[in-house]
């Protein structure tokens, strides 16, 4: 069975990121192996823009064309908070199914 | 991805985003999968962009943005400013005409001319508020250089009023 894939981008970029800076193309292949989702490039720089807008993640000198981005500290403190509320919502979803 | 049809998908951005994220955004879509299904996401990532504009910090990473690209000429260009140009230049004119052919005597009872030349001067105070308040925030310095030649184009359509005592 296909177990589908997780879709939210500016989540999905902040985990990326939490490992060290990257530049578009590598977020979407540690994305791509972190979870199984394929950012397309829309999806991918409307999350950064916003999230940059939020002030939770920030560019990095250019590397020729592409710009590598890092997590702030807001961005860590947003993507913990956000983490353990799916892992409560995990841990409740399935311990609704072992009562079955 | 084709480099000219990553350019084109990038045109779809508005201006602002494209200044900010374009190059590197465009370097990313050259790189990666050419499929429709790239394409797609693209184009409602731009429609996402029209509709909801991210708000691009122009003090963050040293890259392009609309304060330092915002010119004289592109804030002169904004249709803000060119509606209030074309009225004051519309009014210089009317003027100027009725002038070439009835001459500069002053009428008693206020014509058709006048009423039109009065409509159009009236019309530019609300024109030059809209742009004050839509560029001035954004780019002071262009957009005050911008005002001062609307008013100086609206003292140009009142001036010949004066100097003839129509």
């Amino acid at each position: 069975m296909d177990p589908g894939y997780y879709s939210d981008p500016p989540l999905l970029v902040l985990a990326s990121l939490a490992s060290g800076p990257k530049h578009g193309h590598a977020m979407i292949e540690d994305i791509e192996q972190l979870c199984g989702t394929r950012l397309g490039p829309g999806a991918l720089y409307g999350a950064i823009a916003r999230l940059e807008q939020q002030g939770w993640i920030r560019p990095l000198p250019a590397e020729e064309r592409r710009h590598p981005y890092r997590i702030t500290g807001d961005g860590l403190k947003v993507l913990r908070a956000k983490l353990t509320r799916l892992n409560e919502f995990s841990k409740a979803g399935l311990k609704r199914l072992e009562a079955r | 991805m084709n480099r000219r049809f990553a350019h084109l998908l990038t045109r779809m951005y508005p201006r602002r985003w494209r200044a900010r994220y374009g190059e590197e955004f465009e370097d990313l879509l050259e790189t990666g999968r050419g499929d429709v299904k790239t394409w797609m996401d693209v184009v409602r990532g731009a429609v996402g962009e029209h509709i909801h504009p991210t708000h691009i910090d122009p003090t963050q990473g040293g890259m392009m943005s609309e304060v330092r690209t915002t010119s004289f000429g592109t804030v002169v260009r904004q249709p803000s400013a060119l509606v209030p140009l074309m009225l004051a230049l519309t009014a210089l004119a009317v003027v100027m005409i009725h002038i070439a052919v009835y001459g500069a005597a002053h009428e008693v009872d206020e014509g058709p001319t006048a009423h039109i030349w009065q409509l159009l001067m009236v019309a530019q105070l609300p024109a030059l508020l809209v742009f004050g308040i839509r560029w001035l925030p954004k780019a002071p310095k262009q957009a005050m250089g911008v005002l001062a030649v609307l008013v100086a184009a609206s003292l140009a359509a009142v001036a010949p009023v004066f100097i003839f005592h129509l």
